[in-house]
């Protein structure tokens, strides 16, 4: 049984975890605070580190390790410091081998639990009674971060000043604005992050009180169900692949679809449509329909890599060939929001009249919240995580360019391998030589420091982390571990049992029911979604609706981390394709090829061609 | 009419569960519903008193159940054994013998399966007292009065005694009627539950299967499959598929089950299919509705035509209650204790 398993020991000390071969030297990418060190030991050692493969599924280019600070500088100040959410502070992190561990912060004392409840109804009643308005306000406010980062300008660096520093007032020469500018790529993505977590505690939360309430009383009731009876009809989310659909249909009643052949670049098959009329209108009316939603990422978005249907068109182009493909296969390609509206409401009713009477109120209030909030832990991920992000990424980009125009960097790509204070520190030294005509050093110093940790961060690629490290504890009592990772007690029972190097069988959670059996395609990062072949079963960290386009290919589907709320078991649902989330460790242990099966229904994931290595 | 010995099933309803027993006025009110029910007739305890009477069977039975009150082991299978006795060598009456004879006319000499319907089934008297007969593949009216005699000895099996000499003088004079049915050539059968009775979630339906006739399910001779199927949507939850050593199927002889091993092929086999389990949920919920309750019914699948039978239907009782603690049931303190924010008194 899973509940007598003992866990203690089950994982590794963070003290113990060894360097992989090649990779020494690998702590130097990080800050100094990001590291399990000797001062901390004693502390750090007795803690419950996971894996947060949700967020950070491969190792962290130096960057991209601003997802992390500004997140949890985020997270915590909301949690800790506005909403004062009584038992939990924030989370804490350290990286190992490149991948990010965290661990969250309790609150123990009682009195001072008792004297954060004081701030916590009081603010997340506010948020609650506001929560329309609030929410409105919200995007504006995040529609006008997206507005300035893309608006904001790298500054050149002239031979010489304009006229206008002497006759403008206020205006700086260009070192003052290239420093300006940079600091501000920066703070605008700290204000991003600020404003993604405003509502998520609370949004998060109410979904889990209301499926609380339903397992409190249906003990056997499926997650999905739950997330069924509160998923949105028009969810934003849905609205990209909703206008590929459109335009795949457009192109076909225009009579412009023989354009779109499977292997053709979105050059080739744009190059065609340009040259007749309806072709020229299918192009106007897809350039209108780019903004914004075209705003979507090709991954969760949290590293650098993940770029925007914008960026990356075969992406929407693929999707559009398989929607034309399918429509003239007389398939239906809707999504049948009819159908779906008619299923939420007959399973709330049916639900709800299974409940004892007393909880039929409580029921239809919490479903009531948790459909107000639902919209925002929906769309958040399109305007922070996608639309913001995606920008945030290409004007830093731009900077990486006016570094490697002065020769401190070989590519601007290479300014993702820099931290954002070595960046800030080759930006002062750029601007010093452009201003004193001195020699940098620069261009010698940077490279070697980029190819270095390209290397490191391949090699430390093909290293499986643990799903945890430290001492696990007996319980999992954190509310916002449970609720945001879906760690639980039962969750880390079974990542200790699955230490077990011999395990054919994963567990996680049923996310969406039925069976399937086939070749798995383990994908690691973005650009190996291409490889993706159809009839296979897709087993990823996490997924993102912005995969959608492979998901009219596979059968199931099987992640590492993740709730019934995550985008994999959401999508899966839609699709009405088995899939399993939060197995762990599938990404590590299913080798592409082997024959799996998933079992939705039940959670698990069976490796068929016995174990893996 | 104190004196109605017989009545088609489909003309019982509950009020006449005093006088013919919980199963046949169940059966009755379940064909009103229109859940499919084999068809059938239904003895009313009248029936059972008659033939007592008639024999004169009464002076036995009370001296043995004197013998009984003292108590002990051998006493009480001493007086079970020689009401028994009385009892299998006294006629059946005339008058039910006839009326049996009639109804089974219609029935044209197929096979039926005759039940013992407790007054007050579902009663602790039934359940202790064992009154689940059951005769399986019954051909031929003199057959069928045979197996009714059988049911009536029930009455007097050592538990069913010791349970009344246990109750004192507030046991009352026993009595049952019986139910019997058209029977059901059963490719599988057994019972399901319109809820989980362990978690005690309603949204369930639990259902237990095994190969053949009912008799290895309800026996206990098999540990049957067992399917946890969501009552709102027909999708299976859970499932245990268990190795089904026996099953019962009729006689070659064409008269009475006999227990025959499972095929090998069979033995591993999930019974049931999606189709069936999502038609049984399907059935379990009209029962459920029609009489406003949990049901525990039995069930068998016809082998000939995959339709589903309900055989028996009884409420169910002391189920689980899900363990709701004692939490506050305002949606907002729901909401702050998720937090940890609920105020301590």
């Amino acid at each position: 049984m899973a509940t007598s398993t003992p866990i203690a020991g089950a994982f590794p000390s963070p003290y113990e975890i060894e360097t992989p071969p090649g990779c020494e030297g690998w702590e130097e990418m990080y800050p100094y605070y990001a590291l399990f060190d000797e001062d901390r030991r004693e502390a750090d050692e007795k803690r419950f580190w996971f894996w947060n493969s949700m967020h950070f599924p491969v190792p962290m280019p130096a960057f991209d390790v601003q997802c992390i600070d500004s997140p949890y500088q985020a997270v915590g100040a909301w949690q800790n410091r506005v909403f004062a959410v009584p038992p939990a502070m924030g989370i804490d992190y350290r990286i190992i081998n490149g991948y990010v561990y965290i661990s969250g912060n309790p609150v123990t004392d009682p009195e001072k639990i008792a004297e954060r409840v004081e701030f916590f109804q009081r603010r997340a009643g506010y948020y609650y009674e506001n929560w329309a308005d609030l929410y409105e306000k919200w995007k504006d406010k995040v529609r006008g971060l997206i507005d300035e980062i893309t608006n904001l300008r790298v500054p050149e660096l002239p031979e010489y000043e304009p006229d206008e520093v002497m006759h403008e007032e206020g205006r700086n020469t260009a070192f003052i604005d290239v420093l300006d500018s940079y600091q501000r790529c920066l703070r605008l993505g700290d204000m991003m992050w600020q404003r993604h977590f405003e509502f998520l505690l609370l949004g998060y939360g109410t979904y889990s009180t209301f499926s609380d309430l339903c397992k409190a009383n249906l003990p056997d009731i499926p997650e999905q169900h739950i997330a069924q009876m509160v998923a949105g009809i028009d969810v934003l989310l849905f609205r990209p692949d909703a206008e590929l659909r459109r335009l795949a249909r457009r192109a076909i009643d225009d009579g412009v679809d023989g354009a779109f052949v499977e292997g053709r670049t979105p050059e080739e098959i744009e190059a065609e449509l340009s040259q007749s009329d309806a072709g020229k209108a299918w192009l106007e009316d897809l350039e209108q329909t780019k903004d914004p939603w075209f705003n979507m990422a090709t991954g969760d978005g949290l590293y650098h890599y993940y770029r925007s249907w914008l960026d990356e068109p075969a992406i929407p182009y693929a999707s559009l060939i398989g929607h034309i493909n399918a429509l003239n296969a007389g398939e239906k390609i809707d999504r049948p929001t009819e159908e779906i509206v008619a299923e939420r409401d007959r399973l709330a009713t049916e639900y709800r009249e299974l409940l004892p009477d007393e909880i039929k109120q409580p029921f239809d209030e919490l479903l009531a919240l948790s459909r107000m909030v639902f919209p925002y832990v929906e769309e958040h991920k399109f305007f922070c995580d996608y639309w913001f992000l995606t920008r945030w990424w290409n004007k830093l980009r731009e900077f990486g360019e006016l570094l490697a125009r002065n020769d401190f960097l070989e590519d601007a790509e290479d300014i993702f391998q820099l931290g954002r204070h070595e960046v800030m520190s080759a930006f002062d030294e750029l601007v010093l030589c452009w201003a004193t005509g001195g020699a940098p050093r620069g261009p010698s110093f940077w490279p070697p420091i980029v190819a270095r940790r390209k290397e490191l961060l391949a090699k430390l690629g093909d290293w499986t982390p643990p799903p945890a490290v430290g001492i696990a504890p007996e319980t999992v009592t954190d509310p916002m571990t449970i609720m945001l990772w879906g760690v639980t007690t039962q969750r880390v029972q079974e990542w200790a049992r699955q230490q077990d190097p011999a395990a054919t069988e994963l567990v996680g959670a049923p996310a969406s029911p039925g069976t399937a059996e086939g070749p798995a395609r383990v994908v690691k990062t973005v650009d190996q979604i291409a490889d993706v072949r159809e009839g296979e079963i897709l087993v990823c960290s996490i997924t993102s609706p912005a995969w959608a386009p492979i998901f009219s290919k596979i059968k199931a589907a099987v992640t590492d981390i993740g709730g019934v709320m995550s985008h994999a078991a959401i999508v899966c649902r839609e699709y009405g394709m088995p899939a399993v989330v939060g197995t762990g460790r599938a990404t590590s242990l299913i080798r592409t090829g082997q024959m799996i099966r998933v079992d939705g229904t039940a959670g698990t994931v069976s490796i068929l061609d016995g174990a893996a290595d | 009419m104190s004196g109605e010995l017989t009545r088609p099933l489909a003309e019982l309803r509950s009020a006449d569960a005093g006088q013919f027993g919980g199963k046949s006025s169940t059966l009755g009110e379940l064909i009103a519903a229109g859940i499919p029910v084999p068809p059938g007739f239904a003895l009313s305890c009248e029936a059972f008193r008659l033939f007592v009477r008639e024999a004169g069977l009464q002076g036995a039975i009370d001296s043995a159940m004197k013998r009984a009150a003292a108590g002990d082991v051998d006493n009480v299978n001493a007086a079970s054994h020689s009401i028994a006795e009385e009892m299998r060598s006294a006629p059946v009456p005339d008058a039910v013998r006839d009326q049996i004879a009639s109804h089974y006319s219609e029935f044209d000499g197929a096979p039926m399966a005759v039940r013992s319907s407790a007054l007050g089934e579902d009663s602790q008297e039934a359940t202790f007292a064992g009154q689940q007969e059951t005769y399986l593949w019954i051909r031929g009216a003199e057959h069928i009065c045979d197996a009714v005699r059988d049911c009536w000895i029930s009455l007097y099996s050592p538990p069913a005694i010791s349970y009344r000499a246990r109750l004192g003088d507030a046991a009352e004079e026993p009595a049952m009627g019986v139910t019997v049915q058209l029977m059901v050539d059963a490719s599988r059968s057994g019972v399901m539950f319109t809820c989980n009775p362990v978690s005690g979630d309603p949204s369930m339906v639990a259902i237990n299967a095994s190969w053949g006739l009912g008799l290895a399910v309800v026996g206990g001779e098999v540990t049957p499959d067992d399917y946890l199927v969501s009552k709102v949507t027909r999708e299976l939850v859970r499932e245990s598929i268990s190795p089904k050593e026996v099953e019962y199927v009729p006689d070659p002889g064409g008269r009475g089950a006999v227990r025959t091993q499972v095929p090998d092929e069979r033995r591993h086999m999930a019974c049931l299919d999606e189709k069936m389990l999502g038609e049984l949920v399907d059935v379990g919920k009209r029962v459920e509705r029609y009489f406003d309750a949990r049901q525990d019914i039995e069930w068998a699948i016809a082998r000939d035509s995959d339709e589903i039978f309900v055989v028996q239907s009884r409420p169910v009782t002391g189920l689980a209650k899900p363990k709701a603690e004692d939490k506050p049931t305002s949606a907002m303190s729901l909401l702050m204790s998720t937090f940890g924010a609920e105020k301590k008194q």
